[in-house]
C-alpha cells in the first residue's frame, strides 16, 4: 500500500535562554495509507513535539514530513485530533460541539447533522445530544472529543496520549471503543502513548521513541489480524511483545542514567 | 462647623461597616434559598421519610442560620444604637438615633430621590464605558505583544497613584459637568476589567487552541467563538467591582464639584449639620450600589446560562 506519511530526519529545535534544547531529533519513518501506528515512548521524549508536527502545528526545524506526496507545511482540517483532555466547549450542547469543525470551516450544519447522530449513537451517547459537557463522566467527554475528530471523515486521526486522564478502567472501555471505530471507519491512525498494553493492542505497528536522544529507535509490527478481539490481551503472544517492547524501553532509559546514549542506540538496532 | 465635622467622622465609618455587612450578607443570602428550599418539596415514602427528615430539619436550620440570624445581628445593633442614644441624650447632630434617621428619611424621601437620578444614571454611564474600555483594552494588549510590553507598565503604574487624588484635577482638566464626572469614574472603574478580561482570554486551554489551529480557524473566529466565551466568567467578577468602585468615583466628584446628586447632598447636610439627612443618604446609596450590583449578577447568570 502506498505511503501515508512520510517523516524524514525531522528534528525540532527550541530556542531557550539557557541555549537550543533538542526536542526531537533525526526521526525517520512512514505510514501506510491505513495503517494504525503508535508511539510509544516515556513522558518528556518528543513524541507529543513529533505529533505537533506531523500534524503541521508546530514547524519542523530539520527534515522533511510528506504526507501523500505533498510536504506538510500547516494546519489542515483533514487531519482528526484528539487529545489527552477533551477540550469540548463547555457553554455548548455535545452535538454542537461535535460540529464544531462545521462551523469553523463554515460548511452548512444540515449536511452534517445526520452523521454526527451516526458518530454519537457509535460511541454509545445517542441520548445525550442535547446535554452540556459538566453533565458527561470523563470517559463519555472524550468519546464526544473522538466524534468531533471524526465529523468530517478526515483520511488522517492524530491522538496525543487521548486515555492517559482516565481511569483504568474506562481506559480499557475506551480501547475497545477505539478498536470498534476502526473497524467501521478505516483510516490512517497515529497514536501517542505510554501505554504498552495499549499500543499493541491497538495498533498494526509500533514505534519506540527514548529520551536523549529524541527519537525512534525500533519499529515493530503487530502481527494481530483484523477485525481485532480485544481478548488478545490474554494471549501469550500479545504479553510477549510486551515484554519485548518493554525492554527496548528500559534499554533506553538505562543509556539515558548510564550517559550513553548513542552506544545504547546502537544496541537497540543490532537487536532488531 | 469644627464641632460638628469631628463628630460625624466618627459616625460615617459605623454606617459604611453596616452597609458593607448588609452588602456581604445579601449575596449569600439570595443563592441558596431555592435549593434548600427543595428537600422537603419531595414527598417520600413514610419508611424513607424517617431518614429524610434529620436533613431537611437541618436544612431550615441552616437557612434559618443564613437568613435570620444576620437579620436579628442587625435588629439588635440598631436597637442598642437606639437606646443607647437615648439614654445617653446624644445630640442629634452627633448621632440621630434609627428611629429619626427613618422619619427624617420619609420626610426628605422626593429630594433625596430626585437627588439619587444623576447619581445613579452617571455611575451607569461610568460603568458601562469602564465595561467597553475595559474588555477593548484587555483585548488589544492580548493580542498585540507590542502593545502589552509598551502599556500594561504604565496602566499599572496608574493603579499605584491613589486615584482620589486625582479628582481635583479632573475639574481642572475636564471641567465641572457631568462629563466630567463620568470620565474620572471611568477612570475609577476600569482596571479590574482590563485585569479580569486579560486574565479570562488566557484561559483558553491550550489543546483548544490548538484544535482550532488544527482545522484552519481564522483568529476572528478563535476570537469570538472560544476565547472570549472562555473569558465571560473573568470578565464579570471584574464588573461586579467596577459597579462598585463606579459609584464610589461618582459621589467623590459630586463632593468636588457638583450642583446636584448625593454626594453633593451629604456635603451640604454636613454644612447644615444634619447628620439624620447624611446617614438617610448613605442609606439610599447603598441601596442603589447593591441594585446596581444586582443588575449585573442577573446580567451574569443570564450571560453563563448561554456561555457557562
Amino acid at each position: 500500500m502506498s505511503k501515508h506519511l512520510d517523516v524524514w530526519k525531522v528534528s525540532k529545535i527550541y530556542e531557550t535562554p539557557s541555549g537550543p534544547v533538542e526536542a526531537v531529533s533525526e526521526a525517520s519513518f512512514s505510514i501506510r495509507e491505513g495503517e494504525f501506528v503508535s508511539i510509544l515512548g516515556p513522558s518528556g521524549c518528543g513524541k507529543s513535539t513529533l505529533m505537533m508536527m506531523m500534524a503541521g502545528l508546530e514547524d519542523v526545524s530539520e527534515g522533511v514530513i510528506i504526507e501523500r506526496d505533498k510536504e506538510v507545511t500547516g494546519p489542515r482540517p483533514d487531519v482528526g485530533l484528539i487529545f489527552q483532555e477533551a477540550t469540548l466547549l463547555p457553554w455548548v450542547s455535545v452535538i454542537d460541539n461535535v460540529l464544531f469543525p462545521v462551523r469553523i470551516l463554515k460548511r452548512p450544519r444540515r449536511d452534517y447533522e445526520a452523521r454526527a447522530h451516526e458518530l454519537l449513537e457509535m460511541v454509545g451517547l445517542k441520548d445525550f445530544h442535547q446535554h452540556r459537557p459538566a453533565q458527561l463522566s470523563g470517559g463519555m467527554r472524550q468519546r464526544v472529543a473522538i466524534c468531533r475528530a471524526l465529523i468530517l471523515d478526515p483520511p488522517l486521526l492524530m491522538m496525543d496520549e487521548p486515555f492517559s486522564a482516565l481511569d483504568a478502567i474506562t481506559r480499557d472501555e475506551m480501547n475497545v471503543a477505539l478498536l470498534d471505530i476502526w473497524q467501521r471507519h478505516p483510516k490512517t491512525g497515529v497514536l501517542i502513548t505510554h501505554s504498552i498494553r495499549e499500543a499493541v493492542l491497538l495498533s498494526d505497528r509500533v514505534l519506540v521513541m527514548t529520551r536523549r536522544p529524541s527519537t525512534v529507535v525500533c519499529d515493530i509490527s503487530i502481527p494481530f489480524e483484523r477485525p481485532r478481539d480485544p481478548r488478545i490481551v490474554e494471549s501469550a503472544e500479545f504479553n510477549r511483545l510486551c515484554n519485548q517492547l518493554r525492554g527496548y524501553i528500559e534499554s533506553g532509559y538505562a543509556a539515558d542514567q548510564n550517559n550513553r546514549y548513542r552506544s545504547a542506540a546502537a544496541a537497540v538496532a543490532t537487536t532488531e | 462647623m469644627k464641632r460638628v465635622t469631628a463628630p460625624m467622622q466618627q459616625v460615617q465609618p459605623m454606617n459604611v461597616r453596616e452597609a458593607e455587612s448588609q452588602e456581604a450578607e445579601s449575596k449569600p443570602r439570595l443563592a441558596p434559598v431555592a435549593p434548600q428550599a427543595r428537600p422537603p418539596a419531595e414527598p417520600g415514602p413514610i419508611a424513607v421519610r424517617k431518614r429524610r427528615s434529620r436533613p431537611a430539619l437541618a436544612g431550615y436550620r441552616q437557612l434559618a442560620e443564613r437568613i435570620f440570624l444576620p437579620i436579628m445581628v442587625v435588629g439588635l445593633f440598631l436597637l442598642v444604637w437606639e437606646v443607647l442614644v437615648k439614654h445617653f441624650q446624644v445630640p442629634l447632630s452627633l448621632l440621630p438615633p434609627p428611629s429619626y434617621i427613618y422619619t427624617r428619611l420619609t420626610e426628605v424621601w422626593p429630594v433625596l430621590l430626585d437627588q439619587a437620578v444623576p447619581t445613579t444614571l452617571e455611575t451607569i454611564a461610568s460603568f458601562v464605558a469602564a465595561s467597553i474600555l475595559g474588555i477593548v483594552l484587555a483585548t488589544l494588549l492580548t493580542y498585540s505583544r507590542l502593545l502589552n510590553s509598551a502599556f500594561y507598565p504604565i496602566i499599572v503604574f496608574f493603579q499605584l497613584i491613589p486615584k482620589i487624588a486625582l479628582a481635583p484635577l479632573f475639574v481642572v482638566w475636564v471641567g465641572i459637568g457631568a462629563q466630567s464626572r463620568i470620565e474620572f469614574a471611568t477612570f475609577m472603574a476600569f482596571f479590574p476589567i482590563v485585569v479580569s478580561t486579560m486574565t479570562g482570554l488566557r484561559a483558553t486551554p491550550t489543546d483548544m487552541l490548538r484544535l482550532c489551529k488544527g482545522l484552519t480557524a481564522n483568529s476572528w473566529q478563535v476570537f469570538t467563538l472560544v476565547r472570549l466565551p472562555y473569558a465571560v466568567p473573568h470578565i464579570f467578577s471584574g464588573m461586579k467591582i467596577a459597579v462598585t468602585l463606579a459609584m464610589i468615583g461618582v459621589i467623590v466628584a459630586e463632593f468636588i464639584s457638583a450642583p446636584k446628586g448625593l454626594g453633593y447632598l451629604i456635603v451640604f447636610a454636613s454644612s447644615q449639620a444634619d447628620t439624620a439627612l447624611i446617614l438617610a443618604a448613605i442609606l439610599l446609596l447603598c441601596m442603589i450600589g447593591l441594585t446596581l450590583y444586582g443588575v449585573v449578577v442577573l446580567l451574569e447568570r443570564l450571560v453563563t446560562r448561554r456561555y457557562g
